[in-house]
Protein backbone atom coordinates (compact mmCIF):
# COMPACT_ATOMS: atom_id res chain seq x y z
CA UNK A 1 0.00 0.00 0.00
CA UNK A 2 2.76 2.39 0.97
CA UNK A 3 4.52 1.80 -2.37
CA UNK A 4 1.30 2.35 -4.26
CA UNK A 5 0.83 5.67 -2.56
CA UNK A 6 4.36 6.74 -3.29
CA UNK A 7 3.97 6.03 -7.00
CA UNK A 8 0.68 7.88 -7.12
CA UNK A 9 2.25 10.85 -5.39
CA UNK A 10 5.13 10.99 -7.89
CA UNK A 11 2.67 10.92 -10.76
CA UNK A 12 0.55 13.73 -9.23
CA UNK A 13 3.59 15.91 -8.64
CA UNK A 14 4.86 15.34 -12.16
CA UNK A 15 1.51 16.31 -13.63
CA UNK A 16 1.39 19.40 -11.46
CA UNK A 17 4.69 20.49 -13.06
CA UNK A 18 3.31 19.59 -16.52
CA UNK A 19 6.21 17.24 -17.15
CA UNK A 20 5.97 14.13 -19.29
CA UNK A 21 7.22 10.78 -17.96
CA UNK A 22 10.07 11.06 -20.40
CA UNK A 23 11.06 14.54 -19.10
CA UNK A 24 11.04 13.42 -15.48
CA UNK A 25 12.84 10.16 -16.18
CA UNK A 26 15.55 12.05 -17.98
CA UNK A 27 15.90 14.63 -15.19
CA UNK A 28 16.13 11.88 -12.58
CA UNK A 29 18.51 9.72 -14.59
CA UNK A 30 16.05 6.85 -15.06
CA UNK A 31 14.55 5.10 -17.99
CA UNK A 32 11.02 6.15 -18.92
CA UNK A 33 9.79 2.56 -18.71
CA UNK A 34 11.20 2.16 -15.18
CA UNK A 35 9.51 5.44 -14.10
CA UNK A 36 6.28 4.16 -15.63
CA UNK A 37 6.48 1.04 -13.42
CA UNK A 38 7.19 3.20 -10.36
CA UNK A 39 4.29 5.56 -11.05
CA UNK A 40 1.95 2.61 -11.51
CA UNK A 41 3.04 1.24 -8.17
CA UNK A 42 4.75 -1.80 -9.59
CA UNK A 43 8.18 -0.98 -8.23
CA UNK A 44 9.10 0.25 -4.79
CA UNK A 45 11.86 2.84 -4.47
CA UNK A 46 13.97 4.41 -1.74
CA UNK A 47 17.38 6.01 -1.22
CA UNK A 48 19.16 7.41 -4.27
CA UNK A 49 16.28 6.85 -6.69
CA UNK A 50 13.78 8.51 -4.40
CA UNK A 51 16.12 11.48 -3.85
CA UNK A 52 16.75 11.83 -7.59
CA UNK A 53 13.03 11.88 -8.39
CA UNK A 54 12.32 14.35 -5.57
CA UNK A 55 15.12 16.61 -6.79
CA UNK A 56 13.72 16.50 -10.31
CA UNK A 57 10.28 17.36 -8.96
CA UNK A 58 11.81 20.23 -6.91
CA UNK A 59 10.36 18.93 -3.67
CA UNK A 60 11.64 17.46 -0.43
CA UNK A 61 11.83 13.63 -0.46
CA UNK A 62 9.74 13.62 2.74
CA UNK A 63 6.89 15.23 0.79
CA UNK A 64 6.77 11.97 -1.16
CA UNK A 65 7.12 9.67 1.83
CA UNK A 66 5.46 11.46 4.76
CA UNK A 67 1.99 11.07 3.41
CA UNK A 68 2.35 7.42 4.33
CA UNK A 69 3.18 8.20 7.94
CA UNK A 70 0.49 6.40 9.92
CA UNK A 71 0.58 8.92 12.75
CA UNK A 72 -0.10 11.73 10.28
CA UNK A 73 -2.95 9.77 8.72
CA UNK A 74 -4.44 9.19 12.17
CA UNK A 75 -4.28 12.89 13.02
CA UNK A 76 -5.95 13.90 9.76
CA UNK A 77 -8.60 11.22 10.33
CA UNK A 78 -9.21 12.56 13.84
CA UNK A 79 -9.58 16.08 12.45
CA UNK A 80 -12.13 14.79 9.95
CA UNK A 81 -14.07 12.97 12.66
CA UNK A 82 -14.18 16.10 14.84
CA UNK A 83 -15.92 17.83 11.93
CA UNK A 84 -18.17 15.00 10.94
CA UNK A 85 -20.94 17.32 9.79
CA UNK A 86 -18.76 18.50 6.90
CA UNK A 87 -18.95 15.04 5.32
CA UNK A 88 -15.22 14.86 4.66
CA UNK A 89 -14.16 12.04 2.35
CA UNK A 90 -12.75 9.88 5.13
CA UNK A 91 -12.36 6.89 2.83
CA UNK A 92 -9.90 8.92 0.73
CA UNK A 93 -7.67 10.29 3.50
CA UNK A 94 -4.69 8.19 2.46
CA UNK A 95 -5.01 9.36 -1.11
CA UNK A 96 -5.35 12.98 0.05
CA UNK A 97 -2.30 12.78 2.29
CA UNK A 98 -0.35 11.14 -0.51
CA UNK A 99 -1.19 13.84 -3.00
CA UNK A 100 -0.97 16.84 -0.64
CA UNK A 101 1.37 15.98 2.24
CA UNK A 102 1.91 19.65 3.14
CA UNK A 103 -1.81 20.31 3.45
CA UNK A 104 -2.22 17.09 5.44
CA UNK A 105 0.42 18.30 7.91
CA UNK A 106 -1.32 21.69 8.08
CA UNK A 107 -4.71 20.11 8.85
CA UNK A 108 -3.17 17.82 11.47
CA UNK A 109 -1.29 20.64 13.18
CA UNK A 110 -4.25 23.02 13.21
CA UNK A 111 -6.58 20.33 14.48
CA UNK A 112 -4.16 19.57 17.34
CA UNK A 113 -3.89 23.29 18.16
CA UNK A 114 -7.66 23.69 18.17
CA UNK A 115 -8.04 20.76 20.55
CA UNK A 116 -5.48 22.20 22.98
CA UNK A 117 -7.05 25.66 22.81
CA UNK A 118 -10.53 24.24 23.33
CA UNK A 119 -9.32 22.59 26.52
CA UNK A 120 -7.61 25.78 27.70
CA UNK A 121 -10.71 27.80 26.88
CA UNK A 122 -12.93 25.40 28.85
CA UNK A 123 -10.63 25.61 31.86
CA UNK A 124 -10.37 29.41 31.75
CA UNK A 125 -14.08 29.80 31.19
CA UNK A 126 -14.78 27.61 34.18
CA UNK A 127 -12.33 29.54 36.32
CA UNK A 128 -13.99 32.81 35.32
CA UNK A 129 -17.32 31.44 36.50
CA UNK A 130 -15.73 30.66 39.85
CA UNK A 131 -13.85 33.96 40.16
CA UNK A 132 -15.19 35.74 43.26
CA UNK A 133 -13.63 39.01 42.14
CA UNK A 134 -15.55 38.87 38.89
CA UNK A 135 -18.85 38.14 40.69
CA UNK A 136 -18.34 41.03 43.10
CA UNK A 137 -17.29 43.39 40.30
CA UNK A 138 -20.35 42.50 38.24
CA UNK A 139 -22.55 43.23 41.24
CA UNK A 140 -20.95 46.64 41.66
CA UNK A 141 -21.36 47.41 37.97
CA UNK A 142 -25.05 46.55 38.17
CA UNK A 143 -25.46 48.78 41.23
CA UNK A 144 -23.75 51.68 39.43
CA UNK A 145 -25.88 51.19 36.34
CA UNK A 146 -29.06 50.90 38.42
CA UNK A 147 -28.44 54.26 40.07
CA UNK A 148 -27.57 55.94 36.78
CA UNK A 149 -30.60 54.53 35.02
CA UNK A 150 -33.09 55.40 37.79
CA UNK A 151 -31.62 58.89 38.33
CA UNK A 152 -31.36 59.84 34.67
CA UNK A 153 -34.92 58.64 34.10
CA UNK A 154 -36.12 60.84 36.97
CA UNK A 155 -34.32 63.86 35.48
CA UNK A 156 -35.69 63.15 32.00
CA UNK A 157 -39.31 62.75 33.07
CA UNK A 158 -39.61 65.41 35.80
CA UNK A 159 -38.84 68.75 34.14
CA UNK A 160 -40.92 70.59 36.76
CA UNK A 161 -38.65 69.40 39.59
CA UNK A 162 -37.41 72.15 41.97
CA UNK A 163 -33.94 73.32 40.87
CA UNK A 164 -32.28 72.30 44.14
CA UNK A 165 -33.58 68.77 43.81
CA UNK A 166 -32.63 68.63 40.17
CA UNK A 167 -29.08 69.76 41.04
CA UNK A 168 -28.90 67.06 43.72
CA UNK A 169 -29.81 64.32 41.24
CA UNK A 170 -27.37 65.68 38.67
CA UNK A 171 -24.63 65.55 41.33
CA UNK A 172 -25.64 61.96 42.19
CA UNK A 173 -25.46 61.08 38.52
CA UNK A 174 -21.96 62.55 38.19
CA UNK A 175 -20.73 60.77 41.33
CA UNK A 176 -22.16 57.44 40.22
CA UNK A 177 -20.66 57.84 36.73
CA UNK A 178 -17.28 58.40 38.38
CA UNK A 179 -17.79 55.23 40.47
CA UNK A 180 -18.72 53.29 37.33
CA UNK A 181 -15.56 54.48 35.67
CA UNK A 182 -13.48 53.42 38.70
CA UNK A 183 -15.11 49.99 38.78
CA UNK A 184 -14.38 49.52 35.08
CA UNK A 185 -10.73 50.52 35.61
CA UNK A 186 -10.42 48.09 38.56
CA UNK A 187 -11.81 45.27 36.44
CA UNK A 188 -9.46 46.12 33.59
CA UNK A 189 -6.47 46.12 35.98
CA UNK A 190 -7.55 42.80 37.47
CA UNK A 191 -7.78 41.06 34.13
CA UNK A 192 -4.68 42.59 32.60
CA UNK A 193 -2.68 39.47 31.82
CA UNK A 194 0.72 38.91 33.35
CA UNK A 195 2.97 35.95 32.86
CA UNK A 196 2.41 34.79 36.43
CA UNK A 197 -1.35 34.95 36.14
CA UNK A 198 -1.22 33.05 32.90
CA UNK A 199 0.65 30.20 34.57
CA UNK A 200 -1.59 30.05 37.61
CA UNK A 201 -4.80 30.19 35.58
CA UNK A 202 -3.92 26.91 33.97
CA UNK A 203 -2.42 25.41 37.07
CA UNK A 204 -4.94 22.68 37.71
CA UNK A 205 -3.95 19.10 38.20
CA UNK A 206 -5.02 16.61 35.56
CA UNK A 207 -7.28 14.94 38.14
CA UNK A 208 -8.99 18.26 38.94
CA UNK A 209 -9.57 18.90 35.26
CA UNK A 210 -11.03 15.40 34.87
CA UNK A 211 -13.35 15.91 37.85
CA UNK A 212 -14.51 19.33 36.67
CA UNK A 213 -15.20 18.01 33.19
CA UNK A 214 -17.29 15.21 34.74
CA UNK A 215 -19.03 17.44 37.31
CA UNK A 216 -17.22 15.62 40.12
CA UNK A 217 -18.85 12.27 39.43
CA UNK A 218 -16.86 9.63 37.53
CA UNK A 219 -19.75 7.47 36.44
CA UNK A 220 -17.80 4.94 34.40
CA UNK A 221 -15.41 4.33 37.29
CA UNK A 222 -18.32 4.07 39.74
CA UNK A 223 -20.23 1.50 37.70
CA UNK A 224 -17.17 -0.51 36.65
CA UNK A 225 -17.38 0.31 32.95
CA UNK A 226 -13.83 1.65 33.15
CA UNK A 227 -10.89 0.84 35.37
CA UNK A 228 -8.38 3.35 36.70
CA UNK A 229 -5.99 2.30 33.93
CA UNK A 230 -8.68 2.68 31.25
CA UNK A 231 -9.26 6.26 32.34
CA UNK A 232 -5.54 6.96 32.57
CA UNK A 233 -4.99 5.65 29.05
CA UNK A 234 -7.64 8.01 27.67
CA UNK A 235 -6.15 11.04 29.37
CA UNK A 236 -2.88 11.24 27.37
CA UNK A 237 -0.97 12.53 30.40
CA UNK A 238 2.65 13.54 30.63
CA UNK A 239 4.91 11.32 32.70
CA UNK A 240 4.89 13.98 35.44
CA UNK A 241 1.12 13.76 35.82
CA UNK A 242 0.54 10.02 35.56
CA UNK A 243 1.54 8.91 39.07
CA UNK A 244 -0.37 11.65 40.91
CA UNK A 245 -3.47 11.12 38.77
CA UNK A 246 -3.33 7.35 39.26
CA UNK A 247 -3.17 7.78 43.03
CA UNK A 248 -6.12 10.21 43.00
CA UNK A 249 -8.17 7.88 40.80
CA UNK A 250 -7.47 4.96 43.13
CA UNK A 251 -8.66 7.05 46.09
CA UNK A 252 -11.83 7.85 44.19
CA UNK A 253 -12.34 4.18 43.31
CA UNK A 254 -11.89 3.19 46.96
CA UNK A 255 -14.54 5.71 47.99
CA UNK A 256 -16.93 4.36 45.36
CA UNK A 257 -16.29 0.80 46.53
CA UNK A 258 -16.63 1.66 50.23
CA UNK A 259 -19.88 3.62 49.75
CA UNK A 260 -21.52 2.40 46.50
CA UNK A 261 -23.58 5.17 44.99
CA UNK A 262 -27.06 3.67 44.67
CA UNK A 263 -27.50 2.36 48.25
CA UNK A 264 -25.79 5.50 49.52
CA UNK A 265 -28.27 7.82 47.76
CA UNK A 266 -31.22 5.70 48.92
CA UNK A 267 -30.06 5.97 52.53
CA UNK A 268 -29.09 9.64 52.19
CA UNK A 269 -32.60 10.50 51.04
CA UNK A 270 -34.05 8.85 54.15
CA UNK A 271 -31.98 11.07 56.44
CA UNK A 272 -32.25 14.19 54.27
CA UNK A 273 -28.55 14.11 53.36
CA UNK A 274 -27.46 14.80 56.91
CA UNK A 275 -23.77 13.85 57.00
CA UNK A 276 -23.69 13.05 60.71
CA UNK A 277 -26.74 10.76 60.49
CA UNK A 278 -25.17 9.05 57.47
CA UNK A 279 -21.91 8.42 59.35
CA UNK A 280 -23.90 6.71 62.09
CA UNK A 281 -26.01 4.70 59.65
CA UNK A 282 -23.03 3.43 57.67
CA UNK A 283 -20.84 3.08 60.78
CA UNK A 284 -18.07 4.94 59.06
CA UNK A 285 -16.12 8.10 59.69
CA UNK A 286 -17.53 11.50 58.89
CA UNK A 287 -14.71 12.32 56.48
CA UNK A 288 -15.64 9.42 54.19
CA UNK A 289 -19.28 10.52 54.21
CA UNK A 290 -18.33 14.13 53.41
CA UNK A 291 -16.21 13.03 50.46
CA UNK A 292 -19.03 10.80 49.19
CA UNK A 293 -21.58 13.64 49.48
CA UNK A 294 -19.25 15.92 47.51
CA UNK A 295 -19.16 13.38 44.66
CA UNK A 296 -22.79 12.66 43.83
CA UNK A 297 -24.28 12.70 40.34
CA UNK A 298 -25.88 16.01 39.32
CA UNK A 299 -29.64 15.51 39.57
CA UNK A 300 -32.50 17.81 40.57
CA UNK A 301 -33.45 15.66 43.56
CA UNK A 302 -29.91 15.65 44.98
CA UNK A 303 -28.35 18.60 46.81
CA UNK A 304 -25.06 20.00 45.53
CA UNK A 305 -22.17 19.87 47.97
CA UNK A 306 -18.76 21.55 47.83
CA UNK A 307 -15.80 20.55 49.94
CA UNK A 308 -12.48 21.91 51.10
CA UNK A 309 -9.76 19.88 52.80
CA UNK A 310 -7.04 21.83 54.54
CA UNK A 311 -4.06 21.16 56.73
CA UNK A 312 -3.30 23.13 59.88
CA UNK A 313 -1.30 25.73 57.94
CA UNK A 314 -4.32 26.54 55.82
CA UNK A 315 -2.88 24.90 52.71
CA UNK A 316 -5.63 23.47 50.54
CA UNK A 317 -5.21 19.72 50.05
CA UNK A 318 -8.37 19.12 48.06
CA UNK A 319 -11.23 21.27 46.94
CA UNK A 320 -14.50 21.06 45.14
CA UNK A 321 -15.80 24.55 44.63
CA UNK A 322 -19.25 25.67 43.59
CA UNK A 323 -20.12 28.57 41.31
CA UNK A 324 -21.32 30.60 44.29
CA UNK A 325 -18.56 29.47 46.67
CA UNK A 326 -15.09 29.60 45.23
CA UNK A 327 -12.11 28.26 47.10
CA UNK A 328 -8.63 29.72 46.75
CA UNK A 329 -5.98 27.12 46.08
CA UNK A 330 -3.12 28.74 47.94
CA UNK A 331 -4.63 29.94 51.21
CA UNK A 332 -6.02 33.45 51.40
CA UNK A 333 -9.53 32.27 52.28
CA UNK A 334 -11.70 33.89 54.92
CA UNK A 335 -10.19 33.00 58.33
CA UNK A 336 -13.67 32.99 59.86
CA UNK A 337 -14.65 29.80 58.05
CA UNK A 338 -15.45 27.11 60.61
CA UNK A 339 -13.06 24.68 58.91
CA UNK A 340 -10.19 26.58 60.54
CA UNK A 341 -11.91 26.70 63.94
CA UNK A 342 -12.41 22.93 63.80
CA UNK A 343 -8.62 22.47 63.79
CA UNK A 344 -8.57 23.60 67.42
CA UNK A 345 -11.15 20.98 68.44
CA UNK A 346 -10.42 17.77 66.52
CA UNK A 347 -13.09 15.09 66.21
CA UNK A 348 -15.88 17.49 67.15
CA UNK A 349 -18.04 18.28 64.10
CA UNK A 350 -19.15 21.92 63.85
CA UNK A 351 -22.34 22.91 62.09
CA UNK A 352 -22.68 26.50 60.88
CA UNK A 353 -24.77 28.51 58.44
CA UNK A 354 -22.50 30.85 56.50
CA UNK A 355 -23.93 34.19 55.36
CA UNK A 356 -21.88 35.64 52.51
CA UNK A 357 -21.67 39.38 51.77
CA UNK A 358 -23.50 38.88 48.49
CA UNK A 359 -26.43 37.21 50.22
CA UNK A 360 -25.62 33.57 49.46
CA UNK A 361 -26.12 31.16 52.37
CA UNK A 362 -24.50 27.77 52.93
CA UNK A 363 -25.02 25.04 55.46
CA UNK A 364 -21.64 23.65 56.53
CA UNK A 365 -20.21 20.82 58.56
CA UNK A 366 -16.56 21.11 59.53
CA UNK A 367 -14.50 18.39 61.09
CA UNK A 368 -10.82 18.00 62.01
CA UNK A 369 -9.03 14.70 62.45
CA UNK A 370 -5.48 13.53 63.26
CA UNK A 371 -3.71 11.98 60.31
CA UNK A 372 -1.59 9.58 62.36
CA UNK A 373 -1.55 7.87 65.74
CA UNK A 374 -0.28 9.92 68.69
CA UNK A 375 3.47 9.71 69.26
CA UNK A 376 5.30 10.98 72.31
CA UNK A 377 7.36 14.06 71.60
CA UNK A 378 5.90 14.57 68.13
CA UNK A 379 3.37 17.26 67.31
CA UNK A 380 -0.01 15.97 66.18
CA UNK A 381 -0.64 16.43 62.45
CA UNK A 382 -4.22 17.43 61.93
CA UNK A 383 -6.28 18.04 58.82
CA UNK A 384 -9.77 19.40 58.47
CA UNK A 385 -12.60 19.33 55.97
CA UNK A 386 -15.62 21.52 55.46
CA UNK A 387 -18.62 20.25 53.53
CA UNK A 388 -20.95 22.98 52.33
CA UNK A 389 -24.18 23.26 50.38
CA UNK A 390 -26.43 26.07 49.17
CA UNK A 391 -29.29 23.53 49.06
CA UNK A 392 -29.82 23.63 52.82
CA UNK A 393 -33.59 23.50 52.29
CA UNK A 394 -33.15 19.81 51.36
CA UNK A 395 -31.42 19.03 54.67
CA UNK A 396 -33.34 18.31 57.88
CA UNK A 397 -34.82 21.55 59.19
CA UNK A 398 -32.93 21.19 62.46
CA UNK A 399 -29.72 21.28 60.46
CA UNK A 400 -30.21 24.89 59.43
CA UNK A 401 -32.93 26.36 61.66
CA UNK A 402 -30.98 25.79 64.85
CA UNK A 403 -27.51 26.18 63.42
CA UNK A 404 -25.34 29.14 64.44
CA UNK A 405 -25.12 31.84 61.78
CA UNK A 406 -21.74 33.19 60.77
CA UNK A 407 -21.14 36.33 58.70
CA UNK A 408 -18.15 35.40 56.58
CA UNK A 409 -16.71 36.09 53.13
CA UNK A 410 -14.70 34.32 50.45
CA UNK A 411 -11.45 36.32 50.52
CA UNK A 412 -10.66 39.76 51.95
CA UNK A 413 -9.97 41.21 48.50
CA UNK A 414 -13.55 40.60 47.38
CA UNK A 415 -15.33 40.97 50.74
CA UNK A 416 -17.33 44.13 51.33
CA UNK A 417 -17.52 43.68 55.13
CA UNK A 418 -15.30 46.70 55.63
CA UNK A 419 -15.20 46.64 59.44
CA UNK A 420 -14.45 42.92 59.77
CA UNK A 421 -11.96 42.34 62.59
CA UNK A 422 -10.38 39.46 60.65
CA UNK A 423 -9.54 41.60 57.61
CA UNK A 424 -5.88 41.28 56.56
CA UNK A 425 -6.02 42.62 52.99
CA UNK A 426 -7.76 45.61 51.45
CA UNK A 427 -10.97 45.29 49.50
CA UNK A 428 -9.93 45.59 45.85
CA UNK A 429 -13.11 47.17 44.56
CA UNK A 430 -12.55 50.51 46.22
CA UNK A 431 -15.65 52.00 44.63
CA UNK A 432 -17.96 50.58 47.33
CA UNK B 1 -54.77 57.12 54.48
CA UNK B 2 -51.20 57.50 53.22
CA UNK B 3 -49.52 54.15 52.65
CA UNK B 4 -46.06 53.59 54.14
CA UNK B 5 -43.18 52.00 52.25
CA UNK B 6 -39.85 51.09 53.84
CA UNK B 7 -36.64 50.60 51.90
CA UNK B 8 -33.66 48.55 53.10
CA UNK B 9 -30.84 49.26 50.65
CA UNK B 10 -27.17 50.07 51.13
CA UNK B 11 -26.67 52.33 48.09
CA UNK B 12 -27.58 55.89 49.17
CA UNK B 13 -28.23 57.17 45.65
CA UNK B 14 -30.62 54.30 44.94
CA UNK B 15 -32.45 55.16 48.18
CA UNK B 16 -32.70 58.79 47.04
CA UNK B 17 -34.04 57.81 43.63
CA UNK B 18 -36.54 55.32 45.08
CA UNK B 19 -37.68 57.81 47.73
CA UNK B 20 -38.30 60.49 45.11
CA UNK B 21 -40.25 58.11 42.88
CA UNK B 22 -42.40 56.75 45.71
CA UNK B 23 -43.05 60.10 47.41
CA UNK B 24 -44.11 61.52 44.04
CA UNK B 25 -46.75 58.77 44.01
CA UNK B 26 -47.99 59.88 47.43
CA UNK B 27 -46.37 57.25 49.65
CA UNK B 28 -44.64 57.92 52.98
CA UNK B 29 -41.12 56.53 52.62
CA UNK B 30 -38.56 55.53 55.26
CA UNK B 31 -35.23 53.80 54.78
CA UNK B 32 -32.19 52.21 56.42
CA UNK B 33 -29.02 50.80 54.93
CA UNK B 34 -27.76 48.29 57.52
CA UNK B 35 -29.20 44.78 57.63
CA UNK B 36 -28.51 44.48 61.35
CA UNK B 37 -31.13 47.14 62.14
CA UNK B 38 -33.73 45.75 59.77
CA UNK B 39 -36.02 43.74 62.02
CA UNK B 40 -36.23 46.42 64.73
CA UNK B 41 -36.85 49.02 62.00
CA UNK B 42 -39.75 47.05 60.54
CA UNK B 43 -41.37 45.88 63.77
CA UNK B 44 -41.33 49.34 65.41
CA UNK B 45 -43.53 50.85 62.71
CA UNK B 46 -44.59 48.13 60.31
CA UNK B 47 -44.87 49.52 56.76
CA UNK B 48 -47.49 48.51 54.19
CA UNK B 49 -44.74 47.30 51.86
CA UNK B 50 -41.03 46.65 52.13
CA UNK B 51 -38.47 47.09 49.34
CA UNK B 52 -35.50 44.91 50.25
CA UNK B 53 -32.02 44.45 48.76
CA UNK B 54 -30.19 41.11 49.20
CA UNK B 55 -26.62 42.33 49.61
CA UNK B 56 -26.61 44.38 52.79
CA UNK B 57 -24.01 45.08 55.45
CA UNK B 58 -24.03 42.66 58.38
CA UNK B 59 -27.24 40.70 57.71
CA UNK B 60 -28.30 39.63 54.23
CA UNK B 61 -31.68 40.50 52.78
CA UNK B 62 -32.44 36.80 52.43
CA UNK B 63 -32.00 36.28 56.17
CA UNK B 64 -34.12 39.38 56.91
CA UNK B 65 -36.89 37.98 54.71
CA UNK B 66 -36.77 34.63 56.51
CA UNK B 67 -36.97 36.41 59.87
CA UNK B 68 -39.91 38.53 58.73
CA UNK B 69 -41.85 35.40 57.75
CA UNK B 70 -41.20 33.92 61.21
CA UNK B 71 -42.07 37.06 63.20
CA UNK B 72 -45.59 37.42 64.50
CA UNK B 73 -47.31 40.61 63.35
CA UNK B 74 -45.20 41.16 60.22
CA UNK B 75 -45.18 37.65 58.79
CA UNK B 76 -47.54 38.66 55.95
CA UNK B 77 -45.78 41.92 55.06
CA UNK B 78 -45.56 42.32 51.25
CA UNK B 79 -41.85 42.24 50.36
CA UNK B 80 -40.50 43.39 47.01
CA UNK B 81 -36.96 42.15 46.65
CA UNK B 82 -34.90 44.45 44.43
CA UNK B 83 -31.49 43.00 43.74
CA UNK B 84 -28.55 42.79 41.38
CA UNK B 85 -28.42 39.07 42.17
CA UNK B 86 -30.78 38.00 39.44
CA UNK B 87 -29.67 34.44 38.81
CA UNK B 88 -32.24 31.67 38.78
CA UNK B 89 -30.92 30.24 42.04
CA UNK B 90 -31.29 33.64 43.76
CA UNK B 91 -34.86 33.93 42.58
CA UNK B 92 -35.62 30.38 43.78
CA UNK B 93 -34.02 31.06 47.16
CA UNK B 94 -36.09 34.24 47.52
CA UNK B 95 -39.24 32.36 46.61
CA UNK B 96 -38.43 29.67 49.16
CA UNK B 97 -37.90 32.35 51.78
CA UNK B 98 -41.34 33.82 50.99
CA UNK B 99 -40.74 36.84 48.74
CA UNK B 100 -43.87 38.53 47.33
CA UNK B 101 -42.18 39.90 44.20
CA UNK B 102 -38.63 39.57 42.88
CA UNK B 103 -37.22 42.33 40.65
CA UNK B 104 -33.70 42.61 39.33
CA UNK B 105 -31.47 45.66 39.03
CA UNK B 106 -31.24 47.69 36.88
CA UNK B 107 -35.00 48.28 36.97
CA UNK B 108 -37.39 50.46 35.03
CA UNK B 109 -38.88 53.22 37.22
CA UNK B 110 -42.26 52.83 35.52
CA UNK B 111 -42.32 49.07 36.08
CA UNK B 112 -41.27 49.42 39.69
CA UNK B 113 -44.02 51.95 40.48
CA UNK B 114 -46.62 49.83 38.66
CA UNK B 115 -45.59 46.79 40.71
CA UNK B 116 -45.75 48.72 43.98
CA UNK B 117 -49.29 49.92 43.22
CA UNK B 118 -50.36 46.42 42.27
CA UNK B 119 -48.90 44.86 45.43
CA UNK B 120 -50.60 47.42 47.65
CA UNK B 121 -53.93 46.86 45.94
CA UNK B 122 -53.67 43.10 46.44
Amino acid sequence: MAGALLGTRIRENRKALQLSQKDLAQAAGLSASYLNLIEHNKRGIAGKTLNAIARALQIDPTDLTEGMNQALLDRVRTAAMRNNQLRTERDRIEEFAARFPGFARLIARQSDQIEVRDEQFAILSDQLKHDPYFAEAMHLLLSNITTIRATSDILATNSDMPPAMSQKFIANLAAEAAKLSKTAEDIFDHFEPTAEEHVSSLDMSAFEVLLEQNRYYLETLENGDQSVDDILNNLKLSDDDIDATRASLHSYAEMAQHLPIEPFIATAKKVNFDAIALAETFSTDLMAICFRLAHLPTKPDLPTFGLIQSDASGAVLYRKQLNSFSLPRYGGACPLWPVYRSLSQPLQPIRAMLDMPMGDRFHTISFAYPTQAARIGMPAVTEAIMLFTPDYAMLPRVAHDQTPQLDVGLQCTVCSRMDCSARREAYLLTNK
Amino acid sequence: MQKRISIIEDEPFIIEALSFLLEREGFAVSSISDGADALAFITTTPPDLLILDIMLPNVSGMKILEDIRKTSGIEKLPVLMLTAKGQKKDRLAAEQAGVSLFMTKPFSNTELIANVHEMLQG
